[in-house]
């Protein structure tokens, strides 16, 4: 009875991303700069994002997984390839939810390791991206799900970047799903008062959209 | 109603309540299920369709529908609602990894249990507490728990252990999968194993309240019990992490929950 679509629940991640670097059209050829090579995994998480046809998305799991291992022959110590390693596999356990345990314990590696080379890149994504896995995939002893170590990673990412949205949304998530119902509510509502002073972008409609809808589920 | 219910599509409500899986995740697993055992069955093609719900209370609105006659439960949901739901038990299923049956074990922070009455005032946590007769009857029947033990339901196992090592005020009951896997936890040591059920069965295939003929309910039993034995269902089973499935044996003391 361990239904095993759980898997996509700890992909829901992407949108959480900060918006990279100016969209790159792909396919990236893997002979791109680090820079390259991590905007297009980018790409191919936000195409995953949208894209309903299982095959396409086992496809765009498989270039981003190229791309990620491109980039980590370019720079095997960087942030943005061992972060863009660990959103790659993502995708892959997205892909393929019979490994999707195994995958995502891997994916909460190469999250670490981006941390401790770089906490702030993409707005303190490592931390924010570990948060949620760690709040929404299953728990012990099916998943690497951790509630408590997932409000940890989200309060880094908070005091890292307290004024990027997504981190107060992973945040809220990560206090609601631990049973702090007023923390969730203050965290979304500074959350969506944040991104409603951004500029205008599909990014800060849905942040908008995400905190609106947790607060009338409260 | 025989007439009209073979003239329309049955359904057959999944729910596992405390599991992880939402619904869209798990539905086009149950659908390819349903349509596998309803060719087994020689049931028309589209004669059976499936839907899941991961919550309680979902899975028991569901199940009121008047297109549902077949529910795929764990023995908890089983014994809780078996009741009031008329549920006839139709194949049991064989979980990969567990079998047929599976012991649930009672974990308390080491050497502060010495017997039930140590509960008094303690909470129990479980997957399966949604379903307290289940926890008191079925899987802690001959232990017998204080009155006044709290049974709650938590998806939130590893916290729940955490505190109980912490010494917190409760204990936890914990499935087959979740008692195996505690030797892997960091802090097992201040934990201790002090009660085990008795082999309950995992999970259980029933028909709601009579709402299937018994040729088509027989039907449905053969075609069950052959899923695990044709090559071509090993993909459909092995979604759900089935195996197969066996006549149902449920224990003498909850045939009347």
């Amino acid at each position: 009875m361990r239904w095993t679509g759980w898997a996509l629940a700890a992909l829901m991640v992407t949108g959480c991303r900060a918006p990279l670097r100016p969209a790159e059209p792909h396919p990236i050829p893997m002979t791109g700069t680090v820079q390259e090579l991590a905007a297009a995994i980018d790409a191919d998480a936000k195409r995953s994002d949208h894209e309903p046809d299982s095959k396409i998305r086992g496809e765009l799991a498989a270039q981003a997984s190229r791309d990620a291992a491109a980039c980590l022959d370019r720079a095997p110590q960087s942030a943005a390839c061992l972060y863009g390693r660990a959103i790659a596999l993502g995708l892959e356990a997205r892909a393929h939810p019979t490994r999707a345990g195994e995958l995502l314990n891997t994916m909460l590696d190469s999250l670490g390791n981006a941390e401790a080379a770089d906490p702030g890149y993409d707005e303190a994504g490592p931390a924010r991206v570990r948060a949620l896995v760690l709040i929404r995939a299953p728990g012990w002893p099916l998943g690497p799900g951790d509630t408590e170590a997932g409000l940890a990673a989200a309060r880094r990412a908070a005091t890292l970047r307290p004024q990027y949205p997504p981190n107060l949304l992973a945040l809220a998530e990560a206090l609601s799903k631990t049973g702090n119902s007023s923390g969730a509510r203050e965290n979304y509502e500074r959350a969506r008062a944040l991104a409603q002073a951004l500029p205008a972008s599909e990014d800060r409609d849905g942040w908008i959209h995400e905190a609106g809808e947790a607060l009338r589920r409260q | 109603m025989s007439t009209l219910l073979l003239a329309s599509v049955a359904t057959l409500v999944f729910c596992a309540p405390g599991y992880p899986g939402g619904a869209g995740d798990a539905q086009p697993f149950v659908e390819q299920f349903a349509s596998a055992a309803a060719a087994n069955a020689g049931w028309p093609a589209g004669s059976l369709a499936a839907v899941y719900d991961p919550t309680e209370q979902g899975g028991l609105a569901k199940l009121a529908g008047s297109d549902a006659v077949l529910a795929f439960v764990p023995y908890a949901f089983f014994f809780q609602h078996a009741a009031e739901l008329h549920l006839t038990p139709l194949a049991q299923a064989d979980v990969v990894g567990i079998g047929t049956q599976e012991r649930w074990t009672l974990v308390a922070k080491a050497g502060a249990v010495k017997g039930p009455a140590s509960l008094t005032g303690y909470t129990l946590l479980s997957v399966a507490g949604y379903a307290p007769d289940f926890v008191r009857r079925a899987a802690l029947d001959a232990w017998p728990l204080p009155r006044d033990v709290k049974i709650e339901p938590t998806g939130q196992l590893l916290s729940a252990l955490r505190r109980i090592a912490a010494g917190e005020h409760s204990v936890a009951l914990l499935d087959q999968t979740q008692a195996a896997a505690l030797p892997t936890l960091p802090f097992a040591a201040q934990l201790e194993a002090v009660r085990q059920s008795p082999p309950l069965p995992v999970a259980i295939v029933a028909v709601i309240a009579a709402r299937l003929p018994a040729a088509r309910a027989r039907a449905l039993q053969s075609g069950l019990l052959k899923m695990g034995h044709a090559a071509g269902d090993a993909d459909t089973l092995g979604q759900l992490h089935l195996k197969g499935f066996v006549l149902p044996q449920i224990p003498a003391h909850t045939s009347a929950p």
